[in-house]
């Protein structure tokens, strides 16, 4: 984490200045897709950085300690070593930047990762997630309860009836969605709130993390967003500490396309270990 | 640039995060220039055409200067062979029906499908652009004006019915201008049934590929055909029997020169010019969304020319922030790194740009350039100048690419001022999420296009324009059909060239009016004043002309008016405009209504003057009830103007709006001096024109009587009509450049001059050449054509979102 953001006075004609043209944001979404790409080596080092944004989700009603732990395992080992060689970065402790599970799950997920001799990090969902109606008396015990299993890391749904009302909260971080809406992260939602957090850093000197969660499952996805950060952050947001992918299935999809890269061939599906 | 990281390795990118080159491959667009042995010809009749001894010039890879291939340059007979072919070929084209045309042009559309790749890697090679936006937008843009322009045609006998396509068309492209701008005229003049010959700037071969393509389709060979010259050779195009319209896109000053050389000659002259575009930024704009704005226009190699860029001065600083961070993030290199905003123009555009911020800078301007832009020539950075004096000379040039000039503004009223300050008027965007003051300024902005709160969207269905200097062809939509049509039945058009006509003294001096003769017979009527400003009044000149009857005798004495009294008009013409313009149609069409009862009241006076001028009483009196009638019309049509336009890719409409063309002059004709004079009347008030008028020049008489009831009904100002020698007035107002268009009616030597004087400031005109209109025609007086004519289109384009 940077330094937490401490907040600031809530000042609410920020909010109602704020102007935000639906179809020219729509528009700039396309754009940002088509006009950033990356290939053959760029595109290889783009995607191993991608993995070390991953927060790497199970967020099922079935999650036991035996897929959480398989989980785990392949945070701290998201691409097979023999391909990293290939690319000369298995020195750089390729990880995941953390593991994200429901409340009842941290104890598995840190147990996990201590066997394993990794510091990654588990994040744990809270408060009632993912809608959030719940009382804020077992909202906090929820969190105090995660946190004191080692989660170090709380992605916080919102009392969304108090945003409405203008009843704002602050945060380190803020996530396009749950992961578990009809529709998640999109760009042209991403796109207004990367804008805040940048208005925001202006104004304050804080830098808000952003995380899109639920979607992004392809290798290409994750390059999109990658762009998009850097095209309308910075470089500066690249970093885990302010940029995570809420994701299950994309490392997997990441995986094959390193495997590509490095072989010139398509994998089979056993060729890969699976999270 | 992307280029200079060839080397890296996945482990140092890892790091550094930087972007790298995406190289779109060439060797398909080299491979075609291949089967050409790399000596491309012209393109004529559905063949290649390489004629021997002509000087070549090279087509160079813009980036790397390598020399791609060699195009000859055409000379005088080549032109001709063009022309030949292009009119025999259009014997059988517009006699076709529409359908025929129509599968034709979705065939060629397919065509293009089929070899898209090689289309865009050879135009982004020659012109330099980025590869992404002809790839991803020129060419499906390319397609989709086909298939449009298809539907056009098959739909044509119904819905432009009256219509007849002209002949053969040539088009002139200037070397900045790409296959796109082609593409757009072609398409409508291909599909009403016209021919076309395209002057390709040397050393452009995508236009050459797209004949080829055409050709080989093997039906109508010669109805597109393509000769590589310079611009130079438009007179020798225009002076082709046959050639009945010549379409030029280019820089304004070209323009200018192809206006003058081409003043009587037998094509008509549509002119597209200049490429700046103009931005206004209000504080209730997304300022993030404009300044995407900002970047569409001037930094995504999407258009040929610079932004003028107004914000205001309440978010200045703001926006300006933003600019400058989003401008460091902009990439630039190779057009065929399919990774890059903007690629690069040649040597020229890059000098042309250099010259520019030079001068700016040393008139006292800020400039800002940022971005991942390789430092060498051809390459231009994006540059942002700010702090420009107003009255400095980079002020009023136009910005070229790729440069922004950022200026601010107070009120929307002044932004309104700034704006429409400038002699160019082709397309801006205003950005504003107050609906209110974005159709205000929308609607204020003296330009063809308006996008609110984008920049840069088109749509075959869409017309686009300009005005003022940006000149007033059209293409895409209803207007860009017409550019190509015109009235059936209409006589082809000839050359009427004077050699001898001296433009310095056309009309300079006025013939001295003596007393002729003795008053005989009954005292004739008190001499007529000129009528300016909603009175009669005595001429600069303190003289008088006597009009004589068709017996010789006198008839009346009108006043000499000369250039002082055109000043005069002119200026309470301006004056009335704005009370005029802002007339619900409802109430223009009363006035006319009005006006159309008073003649009626005047009827035997009126039909009494014709008479003395050998008219028969029973022509005189049809002749008045004629006039009553046109001005009801007009009148009727007043309420009926513009319409929406549904786009698809677009949520929300597209008005095409009909606005007043401004001060508009006329010259009317000697023949119907009472019928003519009340039919170009009412078209110009009924578009909410204001009018100075020039009577017919043997009987004034009437239109002068019809001033009496003008004086008491309409607005001072709206309608001045001025007496004198015709020459004299012509060339007054010819040369006015505060006149935004002239209708001529008059000789051929007339009409060459006022072709020749409109180059001034570009306003469109309308000329007879010395051959009478049949007034008592509907079609030839009273039909579509004095419409179009009368009004000029604006596209303001609404999208829509929450």
């Amino acid at each position: 984490m940077s330094a937490r953001n401490l907040g600031t006075e809530l000042d609410l004609s920020w909010i109602s200045k704020i102007q935000v043209n639906q179809p020219a944001v729509l528009r700039r979404a396309e754009q940002i897709q088509a006009r950033r790409v990356v290939k053959k080596e760029w595109q290889a080092a783009w995607l191993l950085k991608a993995v070390t944004f991953i927060d790497l989700t199970t967020l099922s009603g079935d999650d036991t300690s035996s897929n959480v732990q398989r989980l785990c395992y392949k945070a701290k080992y998201p691409i097979r070593e023999d391909l990293l060689k290939a690319l000369n970065v298995h020195d750089k402790g390729l990880t995941t930047a953390a593991v994200c599970v429901y409340p009842a799950r941290v104890c598995d997920a840190v147990k996990a990762l201590k066997a394993a001799g990794s510091t990654i990090p588990v994040a744990s969902v809270a408060t009632g997630f993912p809608a959030g109606q719940t009382h804020l008396k077992t909202r906090l015990e929820e969190i105090r309860l995660a946190v004191e299993d080692g989660a170090t890391e709380i992605d916080v749904v919102i009392n969304r009836t108090l945003v409405l009302t203008g009843q704002w909260e602050g945060s380190d971080f803020i996530k396009t969605s749950t992961g578990k809406e009809t529709v998640n992260a999109t760009f042209p939602v991403a796109i207004v709130m990367l804008r805040a957090i940048r208005d925001f850093f202006w104004k304050t000197g804080n830098k808000i993390g952003f995380k899109p969660a639920g979607g992004i499952r392809s290798a290409k996805d994750s390059l999109a967003w990658l762009s998009l950060i850097k095209e309308e952050l910075g470089d500066e947001w690249l970093t885990p500490e302010l940029f995570r992918i809420g994701a299950s299935t994309l490392l997997s999809d990441i995986e094959r396309q390193i495997y590509h890269h490095v072989t010139g061939r398509y994998a089979a599906y056993h060729d890969l270990p699976m999270s | 640039m992307a280029a200079t990281h060839a080397q890296r390795s996945t482990r140092e990118i890892f790091t550094t995060l930087e972007y790298g080159p995406v190289p779109e491959s060439h060797a398909c667009a080299l491979a075609w220039l291949d089967t050409q042995d790399r000596h491309l010809g012209h393109y004529v009749n559905g063949k290649w055409l390489k004629p021997e001894r002509r000087n070549s010039v090279p087509c160079r890879d813009p980036i790397t200067g390598e020399n791609l291939a060699s195009c000859p340059q055409a000379q005088a007979e080549d032109v001709a062979a063009a022309v030949e072919a292009a009119r025999t070929a259009w014997e059988n084209w517009s006699g076709l029906p529409g359908a025929s045309r129509a599968q034709y042009l979705t065939r060629l559309a397919k065509m293009i499908q089929k070899h898209q790749r090689l289309l865009w890697t050879l135009e982004s090679l020659v012109t330099g652009r980025a590869v992404r936006e002809v790839r991803d937008r020129d060419i499906p843009l390319a397609q989709q004006l086909l298939q449009c322009h298809a539907v056009q045609a098959y739909t044509q006998e119904e819905t432009l019915a009256g219509w007849e396509p002209m002949g053969v068309i040539g088009l002139i492209l200037s070397p900045t201008f790409s296959f796109l701008e082609m593409m757009w005229r072609i398409c409508p003049a291909l599909a009403v049934g016209c021919t076309v010959v395209v002057l390709v700037p040397p050393g452009s071969p995508t236009p050459l590929l797209l004949a080829q393509l055409a050709g080989e389709l093997g039906s109508f060979p010669g109805i597109l055909n393509m000769i590589n010259g310079p611009a130079s050779l438009g007179p020798i195009l225009a002076s082709q029997p046959g050639v009945q319209k010549v379409t030029f896109c280019g820089a304004v000053e070209e323009g200018r020169v192809l206006r003058r050389t081409l003043a009587g000659q037998g094509a008509e002259l549509g002119l597209a010019l200049g490429a700046e575009s103009l931005l206004v930024l209000t504080e209730a704009a997304d300022v993030d969304s404009a300044v995407e704005g900002v970047v569409d226009a001037a930094w995504s190699d999407r258009s040929a020319g610079g932004l003028r860029l107004l914000i205001q001065e309440s978010v200045w600083d703001e926006t300006m922030r933003r600019l400058r961070e989003r401008m460091a993030r902009l990439r630039g290199g190779r057009g065929l790194d399919g990774a890059v905003d903007m690629g690069a123009r040649g040597a020229a555009a890059h000098d042309l740009a250099q010259r520019y911020v030079r001068e700016a800078q040393s008139q006292g301007a800020q400039v800002f350039q940022a971005g991942d832009v390789p430092s060498v020539s051809p390459f231009f950075p994006p540059t942002l100048v700010s702090d420009l004096p107003p009255a400095s000379p980079c002020t009023q040039a136009e910005v070229p690419w790729p440069v922004v000039v950022a200026s601010p503004f107070r009120t929307a009223k002044e932004a309104l001022a700034v704006a429409n300050g400038t002699p160019r008027g082709g397309s801006a965007s205003v950005w504003s999420e107050r609906p209110g003051q974005a159709l205000e300024l929308g609607y204020g902005l003296r330009v063809g296009t308006v996008w609110i709160n984008a920049h840069g969207l088109r749509h075959p269905e869409v017309p686009i324009g300009g005005c003022k200097e940006s000149g007033s062809s059209w293409h895409g939509g209803p207007d860009g059909l017409y550019e190509y049509l015109r009235p059936s039945g209409t006589p082809a058009r000839l050359p009427s060239l004077s050699e001898n006509l001296n433009y310095d003294t056309f009309g300079l001096a006025v013939p001295l009016t003596l007393p002729s003769g003795p008053e005989i017979g009954p005292s004739p009527a008190a001499p007529y004043g000129l009528f300016i400003g909603g009175r009669f009044q005595a001429p600069g000149a303190r003289s008088s002309r006597c009009i004589q009857d068709s017996k010789g005798n006198l008839h009346a004495y009108v006043a000499e008016g000369g250039a002082k009294d055109i000043r005069g008009a002119v200026e309470a013409a301006h004056q009335a405009a704005p009370g005029w313009v802002t007339r619900p149609p409802g109430a223009r069409a009363s006035l006319l209504w009005a006006l159309a009862s008073a003649l009626e009241r005047r009827e035997p006076a009126l039909a009494s003057a014709l008479e003395r001028h050998g008219v028969e009483l029973k022509t005189a009196k049809v002749e008045v009830e004629l006039s009553v009638r046109r001005l009801r019309a007009w009148g009727a049509r007043a309420q009926a103007q513009g319409h929406v336009l549904q786009v698809a890719e677009l949520r929300g409409p597209v008005l095409r709006l009909r606005e007043p063309l401004g001060v508009l002059a006329i010259v009317c004709p000697d023949e119907w001096p009472l019928l003519a004079f009340a039919s170009l009347l009412a078209a110009a008030l009924a578009h909410g024109n204001t009018v100075v008028l020039v009577p017919s020049g043997v009987c004034p008489i009437p239109a002068l009587e019809v001033c009496q009831d003008m004086a008491t009904l309409l607005p001072a100002g709206l309608v001045n009509v001025v007496t004198g020698d015709r020459d004299h007035l012509t060339r007054c107002l010819a040369l006015h450049q505060d006149v935004q268009a002239l209708w001529y009616f008059g000789s051929a030597q007339g009409s060459q001059f006022v072709e020749w004087a409109s180059a001034g400031n570009l306003k469109p005109v309308w000329v007879n050449r010395g051959h009478p209109r049949a007034w008592d025609q509907e079609a030839q007086g009273a039909g579509p054509e004095l419409g179009l004519r009368a009004a000029r289109t604006k596209a303001l384009w609404l999208p829509m979102g929450d």
